[in-house]
C-alpha cells in the first residue's frame, strides 16, 4: 500500500488565461486529491479480481462494444438511440483558454457553487503571470470565466491564493438545489427570546479558529491500521490468467522441476 | 494455492521463430524447459553469449554478451572488462531453471559459453576440438574425422564426449584438470590436429587451409579466453531448428545428418551421454 504523495506531479492541461487582448501561458495542475478508502472485488475462493460484463437483460448474453450504442430514457422503459459519433459531433473542444469575461470580490462569490480546484502556474513568460497575480491581490478582485476541461465546460473563478492564481471550476446554477424548494423548511416560527439567549451564550463560549488539520477521516485511519496489519500476513497476489498455449509450459515445467529436485 | 512455477513473464508466445517447421515461441520456451536440466549441469558459471531472434530466424538475429536492460533482478551475472567492447559487461550467469527459461522468452535462441568459470575465467576446464567441414566435405565426412580423433584421444588415455555443432561440424571435448591455461590447451589441440592432418588426406590444422574445398579444419583457435561454443542442446538458427546434441561415440557414423538433430526430437531424449563429464577432468599428456 503506497500511500501517494498529495503534490501533482505534470500539468493536466496548458493555455492561456485571456483578459482582453492579453494572454498568460498558464499550466494547470490538479490541486484536489480524494484520500478515501477503495477496495476492489475479489472472487472469495480463490482471491482473483473480478471483472465486469455488460449483459443483455433480455437474452442475458454478454454484449460486445460493437453492439453498444447510448439510450437517453424519454419515459421509463423507452429511449431515443443515439450513436456515439452523433454525440461526439457536439462535444466541445478546449481551445486551451480560460476566458475572463469580468472582475469580482472574490468574497463575493457564493462557495456552495465551488467545483475542484487547480493550481495554475506560469508556462514560459513569468512576468505576465505576475503582473496578473499582483494586481489581482493588491485590488482583492477574482476573474469569472469560462475553462472547457476534456469535454465540458465550466464556469471558473481565477483567484490569488498563497502566492498563486487558483482556479476553481463552478457548478451550473441549475446543478444546485435551494433550500426553500424544500417542504420541511417551510413556516419555520420565531424563538422564544430566552432560549435564543442561552443558544446564543452557547455559540459564543464554542467560538475559536478554524484548523482543517484537526479534523482525520477516522474510517480511513483504522482501515489504514488495517491495512499494515493485514499486510505481514498473507497478500494476495494476482494471477494472470494462463493463456491455452502457456499451458502446455507448465506441464512442462512441473515434470523440470521435479527432474531438478531429485538432482 | 498462489504459488508460481517461474518469476518469468511470458510475452508473445505466439510468435513464430523458425518458419519453415512453424515453431512457436512457446514451443521453443517449452523445449528449453524440457532439456534444462541436462543444459543446467553444464553451463552454470560459464559467462554467456546469446543471440536473439525476436523477429525469427528469417530476419537478423543479434549478438549479446552484456545482460539487456530489464533483466531481472535474479539472474546472476559476472562482471568482466571485455576487449572487443572496451568496457566493463554484465556477463549473463545461466545459473537457475528460471534464468533459461527467461534467456528462451528473450528468444535467445543461441546459448554460448565459454570453456571456463566465471570463478577461474582463465584456467579453461576443458579442451576443445571444432570440427569444421568445407564444402563439398559434408557431416559425414566430418564423423570420419571425428572417430580419427577419438582413436587418438583414446591412444593417449584421454576420455572424449562428442556432440554435433548443431550447423554443419561437430565438437569433441576433453574435460581437464585445473590449472592449465587456454594457451596451454591451444597447444594441445593444434599438435593433435597436426598429428591428425599428417596423417590423412583431407583433414586439415591450419587456419589458412582451412577454406580449401572438400577439408576438414580441425579449429584449436576456439581455445582462446573470451571464445564461446554453442553449449549442449542449444539450438542454432537453422531452417530445421537443429540442437548441437551429445551423442555416444558408439552412435557416431557416417550416416549422421546435422537435421536428425533437431528440438522436436531431442526434447524427447532422456539419456544425456554428457551427464558424467565434469566428473571425468583428467591431466594432459
Amino acid at each position: 500500500m503506497a500511500e501517494e504523495e498529495v503534490s501533482p506531479k505534470r500539468p493536466i492541461w496548458s493555455g492561456t488565461v485571456t483578459v482582453g487582448l492579453v494572454n498568460v501561458p498558464v499550466k494547470l495542475y490538479s490541486m484536489i486529491f480524494d484520500k478515501g478508502v477503495s477496495f476492489r472485488f475479489l472472487h472469495k475462493n480463490d482471491g482473483q479480481p473480478l471483472k465486469y460484463e455488460r449483459v443483455c437483460t433480455k437474452d442475458e448474453k454478454v454484449v460486445p462494444w460493437d453492439e453498444v450504442v447510448r439510450g437517453y430514457e424519454v419515459n421509463k422503459d423507452s429511449f431515443i438511440v443515439f450513436d456515439k459519433k452523433e454525440l461526439d459531433a457536439f462535444k466541445p473542444e478546449s481551445d486551451q483558454r480560460i476566458r475572463i469575461d469580468r472582475f469580482i470580490d472574490y468574497l463575493s462569490v457564493d462557495p456552495t457553487f465551488f467545483e475542484r480546484q487547480y493550481i495554475l502556474a506560469p508556462d514560459k513568460n513569468k512576468e505576465a503571470y505576475s503582473l496578473l497575480l499582483t494586481a489581482l491581490k493588491e485590488l482583492g478582485k477574482a476573474g469569472i470565466g469560462r475553462i472547457t476541461l476534456r469535454t465540458k465546460e465550466y464556469p471558473a473563478i481565477v483567484q490569488p491564493y498563497k502566492n498563486a492564481l487558483v482556479l476553481t471550476t463552478l457548478r451550473y446554477s441549475y446543478e444546485v438545489a435551494d433550500p426553500s424548494d424544500i417542504e420541511d423548511l417551510k413556516g419555520l416560527k420565531e424563538p422564544n427570546k430566552k432560549e435564543l439567549e442561552m443558544a446564543e451564550t452557547i455559540i459564543k463560549s464554542l467560538s475559536g479558529d478554524f484548523d482543517i488539520t484537526e479534523y482525520q477521516d477516522t474510517y480511513k485511519e483504522k482501515i489504514d491500521e488495517l491495512i499494515k496489519k493485514k499486510l505481514k500476513g498473507e497478500v494476495i497476489k494476482v494471477e494472470k490468467p494462463v493463456k491455452e498455449e502457456a499451458k502446455a509450459l507448465m506441464v512442462a515445467l512441473q515434470e523440470t522441476l521435479q527432474q531438478l529436485k531429485k538432482k | 494455492m498462489f504459488e508460481k512455477l517461474t518469476r518469468v513473464e511470458f510475452s508473445n508466445l505466439d510468435k513464430i521463430l523458425y518458419p519453415e517447421p512453424g515453431i512457436t515461441k512457446a514451443q521453443v520456451i517449452e523445449y528449453y524447459i524440457r532439456v534444462a536440466s541436462k543444459i543446467l549441469d553444464f553451463v552454470v558459471d560459464r559467462p554467456l553469449t546469446i543471440t536473439r531472434f525476436p523477429n525469427g530466424i528469417n530476419e537478423k538475429g543479434f549478438y549479446e554478451k552484456d545482460a539487456p536492460s530489464g533483466t531481472p533482478s535474479w539472474v546472476e551475472m559476472y562482471k568482466r572488462y571485455s576487449e572487443s567492447a572496451k568496457r566493463d559487461l554484465n556477463y549473463i550467469l545461466c545459473n537457475s531453471l528460471d534464468t533459461l527459461i527467461w534467456l528462451a522468452n528473450l528468444a535467445a535462441l543461441e546459448i554460448h559459453v565459454t570453456l571456463s568459470k566465471s570463478k577461474s575465467f582463465q584456467e579453461p576446464d576443458a579442451a576443445l576440438f571444432d570440427i569444421d567441414p568445407e564444402p563439398p566435405a559434408n557431416f559425414g565426412d566430418a564423423t570420419e574425422a571425428t572417430l580419427l580423433l577419438k582413436e587418438k584421444l583414446d591412444g593417449l588415455g584421454l576420455v572424449s564426449y562428442v556432440k554435433t555443432s548443431g550447423k554443419k561440424g561437430l565438437h569433441v571435448l576433453v574435460p581437464i584438470r585445473e590449472g592449465y591455461s587456454f594457451s596451454q590447451t591451444r597447444e594441445f589441440v593444434h599438435l593433435i590436429g597436426r598429428r591428425l592432418a599428417s596423417e590423412s588426406k583431407n583433414i586439415v590444422s591450419e587456419m589458412s587451409e582451412s577454406k580449401k574445398p572438400g577439408t576438414i579444419f580441425i579449429d584449436y583457435l576456439q581455445n582462446s579466453h573470451g571464445r564461446t561454443m554453442a553449449c549442449p542442446y542449444s539450438l542454432r538458427a537453422t531452417p530445421q531448428a537443429t540442437v548441437s546434441t551429445p551423442l555416444r561415440w558408439d552412435d557416431v557414423n557416417k550416416k549422421l545428418k546435422p537435421e536428425d538433430f533437431n528440438m522436436v526430437n531431442i526434447a524427447k531424449v532422456k539419456d544425456d551421454p554428457w551427464r558424467d563429464m565434469m566428473r571425468n577432468k583428467q591431466i594432459l599428456g
